[in-house]
């Protein structure tokens, strides 16, 4: 006997909806998780003391009237760690792409200039190159204050690794674009412009955006500068100042840690529109 | 009447590999060819050959007046295939319409950027050719939103817009839907009896007994029947050309 429509349908309905089920009861089971985790966080900081097998037990106390008194001051410093990634992440776009290029250049100054700025940006520790921008330059006549200095060394350190990534990124490129492009009698540089940099760079979105909240945390380490007033320094002043390194370096994670789960949404959405847009054929 | 294409001493290698051994054939205007024979004879190097996509390693390649020797180098020499290629159209077995584009974006890319035609201009041309593939009314869709005859026809399209001499169709239905070959073979029919001078690597028989004025069969790299597709496919002289004709027939019934 065959089945009916009806009931096929109805057998593919409830397999659905058992799957359905199971990833609910997942993600519920995640959900609750993460609450105990943040529960448990909230508790080894709160200062109880407890009684253990006859020991006596304390968890982390915070000097609360010193973060009522001072969070604002280091929550001010968030709107210039991002000002450090999004100037720093638009050097090192444009320096990467121009890399990725050399890399892929049959002109052999080109190939070697590239192939010389990534190891030599990535045969050094990125503290040094920050450092250097700001104390050896001026020895050299060039004086750049914290800010700047910081930028050039973040944005020439990331454009060196994200080099990799946008020559990827041409690389992936269909070859029957370029053919195509060549057929309908279009230049080197013309296929470059109109046809395969287009496409790479919706390609290299995802990864570029990556090293985006890579680097909103390696902006702390222009920290040691002392001139330019992002979280960390301000978080290091009035810790200092205070005695209170504990509590003022706790607010400056938190900072970092939600400004990064918040790109990190925004990246993941974007990843979803560009899936959805790309459709291969 | 003097040939449109000449291909002279063609040899190409890949690596080791000898894949075009000696090629020479001549192609009048408004003369419609099939390539034909089996899988790694050669014969999609060879079409690839005419527009230099491939560079050949020895001989010489000209078209309306166009000739390219092999094996030099220099902006000259670029010059020269450049001018070439503006001479030929191409469409490829996989289409590769430009993605980022719409129909209409892709049609006009050539005419705006290889010939630097104002835009209104070009959207003009570009409206028309779409139209004579049958898509006017898909001018604003990407191909992603396209069938793939529809895509295949938009490549048309394209490739027509920069008002080649010589098409040349690599394979164009190979990559379709049976249901959808009909379209794209109904567009190439259109260019037949408009007297376009056409190069085709194909597999649809059907198409090269109707519309070919001349069969060339490849085999291992070399053409070893030349013909027109009566002769080649009821008198055929070579032994393999036999054999393939006889796969391919009963493959078709």
């Amino acid at each position: 006997m065959t089945q009916t429509t009806t009931e096929l349908q109805s057998q593919a309905d409830q397999i659905q909806s058992l799957k359905r089920r199971k990833q609910q009861r997942f993600r519920l089971g995640v959900n609750l998780s993460y609450a105990v985790l943040f529960l448990l966080l909230i508790y080894a900081f709160s200062g109880i003391k407890f009684n253990l097998f006859g020991l006596q037990f304390s968890t982390i106390s915070l000097d609360t009237a010193f973060i009522a008194e001072n969070w604002y001051f280091i929550f001010n410093g968030v709107w210039l760690t991002i000002l450090l990634s999004v100037l720093s992440i638009a050097l090192a776009t444009v320096l990467s792409l121009l890399g990725g290029l050399g890399r892929l250049s049959k002109y052999p100054p080109a190939y070697a200039l590239a192939t010389f700025y990534i190891s030599l940006i990535r045969g050094t520790p990125l503290l040094l190159q920050i450092i250097f921008f700001f104390l050896a330059l001026p020895q050299l006549g060039i004086r750049l204050t914290g800010l700047w200095a910081g930028v050039l060394a973040l944005g020439l350190n990331y454009g060196a690794y994200m080099t990799e990534i946008m020559r990827a990124g041409i690389q992936a490129v269909d070859i029957g674009q370029r053919e195509a492009a060549l057929a309908i009698g279009m230049n080197q540089g013309q296929i470059m412009r109109r046809v395969v940099l287009p496409q790479a760079l919706r390609l290299v979105i995802p990864p570029i955006g990556n090293q985006f909240i890579a680097m909103l945390k390696d902006t702390s380490l222009i920290s040691v500068t002392g001139f330019v007033w992002e979280l960390l320094w301000r978080s290091q002043k009035v810790g200092r100042a205070n005695f209170r390194s504990l509590e003022a370096l706790l607010i400056a994670a938190v900072f970092y840690w939600i400004i990064t789960i918040l790109f990190s949404i925004v990246q993941a959405n974007i990843e979803e529109r560009l899936a959805r847009g790309v459709r291969t054929t | 009447m003097t040939a449109i294409v000449e291909v002279n001493g063609l040899n190409k290698y890949f690596d080791s590999l000898h894949v075009l051994k000696d090629i020479s054939f001549e192609v009048a205007p408004a003369e419609v060819i099939c390539v034909i024979g089996p899988s790694g004879s050669g014969k999609s190097t060879l079409l690839r050959c005419i527009n230099f996509l491939e560079q050949p390693d020895f001989g010489s390649i000209a078209v309306n007046g166009v000739k390219v020797e092999a094996g030099g180098s220099g902006r000259e020499y670029k010059q020269k295939i450049h001018d070439l290629r503006l001479q030929t159209g191409m469409v490829f077995q996989s289409f590769n319409l430009f993605p980022h584009m719409t129909a209409l974006g892709n049609v006009i890319e050539g005419p705006v950027t290889v010939k630097g035609m104002p835009i209104q201009e070009a959207t003009e041309i570009g409206a028309h050719f779409l139209e004579k593939v049958g898509l006017g009314h898909k001018q604003d869709s990407y191909p992603s939103r396209l069938s793939g005859g529809q895509q295949q026809r938009v490549a048309i399209a394209r490739a027509l817009a920069m008002q080649p001499k010589v098409m040349l169709f690599d394979e164009p239905t190979s990559a379709l839907d049976p249901e959808l070959i009909g379209e794209v073979l109904g567009v190439m029919q259109q260019l037949v009896e408009e007297g376009m001078t056409m190069l085709t690597v194909t597999h649809e028989m059907g198409f090269t007994r109707r519309f070919a004025h001349r069969i060339l069969f490849m085999n291992e790299g070399r053409i070893i029947e030349n013909g027109p597709p009566d002769q080649l496919f009821d008198n055929p002289e070579d032994e393999r050309t036999k054999i393939f004709l006889g796969a391919i027939s009963r493959l078709g019934e």
